[in-house]
Order: structure tokens, then C-alpha cells, then sequence
């Protein structure tokens, strides 16, 4: 079965376009506009992996993911940020690799490869 | 010395252009020029802090202190208040006064006015600021450039027309966005007159609309027009009153994008006529609405509370425009429920020769 990967930031043209290219690279995809809804995907689709955008109103992004590393299921779920704005990982305790927009998308292919395997 | 000579040195004296004073070693002034005096009063019997209004107390740091102490030049800045409580920034240096034998009697602190060079190092760093912003936020519309970019790629990949359309629209979208921060930036950088003519402003309003209708669709606003159809002729710049609405649109669109609280977005659009002849275009939403702390910088050049999606641009043009047209832009808001923009353009005549 193909490993499912969870979408977050509240641009739709950035959601279209890594879901679209992880779709291409044999992934599966669901996906965010805002933390609220992102905390509801997590529960019901069960990701193995998340990319956020820090960057989101109302730092949601942030709350997001404080919630899902208090939650037991979903601690340790790898997350991925993604950000228009280098340092913004900071809100994020461990994440498994960073990327500044525009994304080098193969080397974020590469970073989940590594994580979560093809 | 004679006479003569006294009286020339201390006209020099108080001919500098700037803040001259002898103090002793319990930093009380012997004596000031007369600049000093205009500025700061009449010091005898005081001392250098009383005078400068600091707090009543030594400043920290005092290089007239250091200067009695090793006799070398010493110099700080600092922040002094004028006897009509004016604020100012002060470059201040002191140097040593000695007798014959070399012991120092007294020090001689010169003060600079720099306040203006402060505020000019303040807007350099909040340029500073502005164009980093700037440039994130322009990373971002290159995000979705390259998204677009890949999807009309694959659509001819795999030869399907609504790829390709998909991908299209992303980016025409992004390139839009991309002049539309290119067009601010010229727009702020130089002085025009505005290009005024004799339009309808609902026309304009109708024009504006239909270029956001279906966005706001996308994102579940619905735009309302509430057009007077008493406003009709009037002297504005059509290009003007255009990027106007735009900017406003797209603002109370994006304070109702990012609040999560409300089931239904509205942005109204109104026009109406003011007092003695004036046009008021409003654009009300119900939004997110401004918070308390944030109402204050508003209008600040620059200032955005989008984070990297702004730029800071959209206000300042906006305000620009009406300043061109002798107009005025006000706002009143309530977080969590929403915000309005009143735009107020005055009854104008054309200029002679003018328009057709």
C-alpha cells in the first residue's frame, strides 16, 4: 500500500502543486488550507507523514502542530516545514527537514523518501 | 587677552551651530553659548543633566565624567529633552580644558543635533525591512509560478486538455500577482499628477467587481454591490479609483479568507455621495476584523499584517492616490466582525483644456 502524505499550507496553488507531483511520484495525498481543518484530516486520514507551511494566518500552523504532538497517535509523525520565511522552523521542535518556498521539489522527494520510503 | 579679542572669541562661540557648555567636575555649566541658552535655558547654578532632562539624574555613561577621569575625548549618544519638551538625539562630545600645568579644570561638551539623521536611519531600516519582505513574498508567488508550471508540463505529458488548463490558470493567476506588486512599487516611487477625468465611479465599481466576482467565489465570499445612483458624473482618475477598489477588494477579502469563525464572507461594496459634492466609495466586510494594537499602524508605510503574503504596498498606494486627489481614506473596524474603508474623493472641476 502506498504511503499517504498530509498536505498543509493555505495557498491552494501550493496544495495543488505537491499534491499533484507526490500523487506523480506513486504517493498518496489528502490535504489543508488551515490548521483547524489539517487537525481534522490528521484524525480521519491518518497520514504518514506531513508537510506545513508555518507561514498560515493566526499561527494555525503552529497550534496544529503543538496539538498533534501532544496526541499519542500522532506524535511521531514525521513533519516536513515548508516556509516562505527561513527561522520559522523554530515553531517546530523536530521537524525532519526544512524547505524555503519555492521548493527544490526533488529534494523534498528525496527528504520523504528517506523518512517514509518510496 | 583684550577686550576686543574676548568679545570675538565668544561671538564665535555662539555662532556654532551647535550646543556649547564648560562644566566642572559635579557636571554643574560655567558657562553655555547662546544656542544652548535659546534651546535648553538659562543654566547657571544647574547642572548638565537637570537641564537635559534626564531623569534628574547623572546620565549613565557621561563622558564628561570619563574625560575628567583619563582627560582624553569621549563622545555618546543620547536622547535629551529641549526646555519646550521637545525630544531630540544628541551626538555629544567632551573634551578636556587644562591650566598651565597640564591639570584639567574644567571640559567642554559639544552636542550635535542628529535627530533627523535618526529618523532618516529609522526609514532606511524599515526600507530595509520592506524590501526582504518583499522579496518573501514574491518567493511565494514563484511557488506557485513553478506549481503551474508543472502542471501544464504533465497535462501535455499525458495529453489532457484540463491539466493544461488547470496549470494555465495558476500561472496567469501568480503572474497577476507578480505586476501587480511591480506596478505598486513604481507607483510609490514617484510623484504624478493624477490623470483626471470626467467618469461614472459605479462604473468603475461594476468593472472591479467583475474582476473579482469568481475569486471570491473560489473562496466562498460573496462580493455586494450597493451602488448610489446618485453618483454619477465625477472627476477622478479612472486608473486611480481602479487600484483603489482592487487594493480594498483584495484586502477585505483576505480578512475574510483567514477568518475561520463565520460560515458566510460578505465584502459590500458601496457608493454614495458626501458632503458638498464629494464621492465615497465604502468597502465593508465582515472579516476578521483589525485588532486594537494593530489599528494604530494601518496607514504606516509598508506595514502588513499578512506575513509573507503582503508586502505592505496595497495602503500606501491606496493613500497615495486619494492624497493626489485632495481625498481621504478612514477605516473603523471591529475584531472578529469586520472592517470598512471609506474612500472620500472631493468635488473636483477639470482643469482648463482638459479631458474631452
Amino acid at each position: 500500500m502506498s504511503k499517504k502524505i498530509l498536505v498543509v499550507d493555505d495557498e491552494d496553488h501550493v496544495v495543488k502543486y505537491l499534491t499533484i507531483f507526490l500523487q506523480d511520484c506513486g504517493y498518496e495525498t489528502c490535504s489543508a488550507s488551515n490548521g483547524e481543518e489539517a487537525t481534522e484530516v490528521l484524525h480521519r486520514e491518518k497520514p504518514d507523514l506531513v508537510t506545513l507551511d508555518l507561514q498560515m494566518p493566526n499561527e494555525t500552523g503552529t497550534r496544529f502542530y503543538r496539538n498533534m504532538t501532544k496526541d499519542k497517535e500522532f506524535k511521531d509523525v514525521p513533519v516536513i516545514v515548508i516556509s516562505g520565511i527561513p527561522g520559522r522552523h523554530l515553531a517546530v521542535s523536530k521537524p525532519v527537514a526544512v524547505f524555503e518556498k519555492p521548493v527544490d521539489r526533488n529534494a523534498l522527494l528525496d527528504a520523504i523518501k528517506k523518512t517514509i520510503g518510496e | 587677552m583684550n577686550d576686543f579679542a574676548n568679545e570675538h572669541y565668544r561671538r564665535l562661540l555662539d555662532a556654532l551651530p551647535c550646543y556649547v557648555t564648560l562644566q566642572d567636575r559635579e557636571l554643574n555649566i560655567l558657562w553655555c553659548n547662546e544656542s544652548y541658552q535659546r534651546d535648553f535655558g538659562l543654566p547657571y547654578g544647574k547642572t548638565c543633566f537637570e537641564l537635559y532632562g534626564t531623569d534628574k539624574a547623572k546620565c549613565s555613561d557621561c563622558p564628561v565624567e570619563k574625560t575628567f577621569l583619563d582627560g582624553l575625548i569621549h563622545s555618546r549618544e543620547m536622547t535629551v529633552k529641549t526646555k519646550d519638551d521637545h525630544r531630540t538625539n544628541m551626538m555629544v562630545y567632551s573634551s578636556p580644558v587644562r591650566d598651565d600645568n597640564g591639570k584639567i579644570i574644567s571640559v567642554l561638551e559639544t552636542a550635535v543635533n542628529v535627530t533627523s539623521v535618526k529618523d532618516m536611519q529609522k526609514q532606511l531600516i524599515l526600507l530595509g525591512q520592506t524590501v526582504a519582505g518583499m522579496a518573501h513574498s514574491i518567493k511565494n508567488i514563484m511557488m506557485g509560478l513553478e506549481g503551474g508550471i508543472y502542471v501544464v508540463n504533465k497535462g501535455i505529458e499525458d495529453k489532457s486538455q484540463d491539466e493544461i488548463k488547470e496549470g494555465w490558470e495558476m500561472v496567469l493567476l501568480n503572474f497577476d500577482k507578480i505586476s501587480h506588486i511591480v506596478k505598486d512599487i513604481l507607483y510609490c516611487s514617484k510623484d504624478r499628477e493624477p490623470n483626471l477625468q470626467e467618469i461614472r465611479p459605479n462604473d468603475v465599481v461594476r468593472e472591479v467587481y467583475k474582476l473579482f466576482k469568481s475569486m471570491a467565489g473560489s473562496y466562498a465570499i460573496e462580493i455586494r454591490l450597493d451602488l448610489d445612483g446618485n453618483v454619477r458624473d465625477a472627476v477622478i482618475d479612472p486608473a486611480g479609483l481602479h487600484t483603489v477598489l482592487s487594493n480594498l477588494v483584495t484586502n477585505a477579502m483576505d480578512a475574510c479568507k483567514i477568518d475561520l469563525w463565520k460560515d458566510e464572507h460578505l465584502v459590500e461594496v458601496r457608493t454614495r455621495k458626501g458632503k458638498n459634492g464629494s464621492t465615497i466609495i465604502e468597502v465593508a466586510d465582515n472579516g476578521i476584523g483589525i485588532g486594537k494594537d494593530l489599528k494604530a499602524h494601518v496607514f504606516e508605510d509598508f506595514f502588513s499584517s499578512k506575513g509573507d503574503k503582503g508586502t505592505g504596498l496595497g495602503l500606501m498606494v491606496t493613500q497615495k492616490i486619494l492624497r493626489e486627489h485632495g481625498g481621504k481614506i478612514t477605516f473603523r473596524s471591529r475584531p472578529g466582525r469586520g472592517t470598512t474603508f471609506v474612500a472620500t474623493f472631493p468635488r473636483k472641476e477639470l482643469p482648463n483644456g482638459a479631458g474631452q
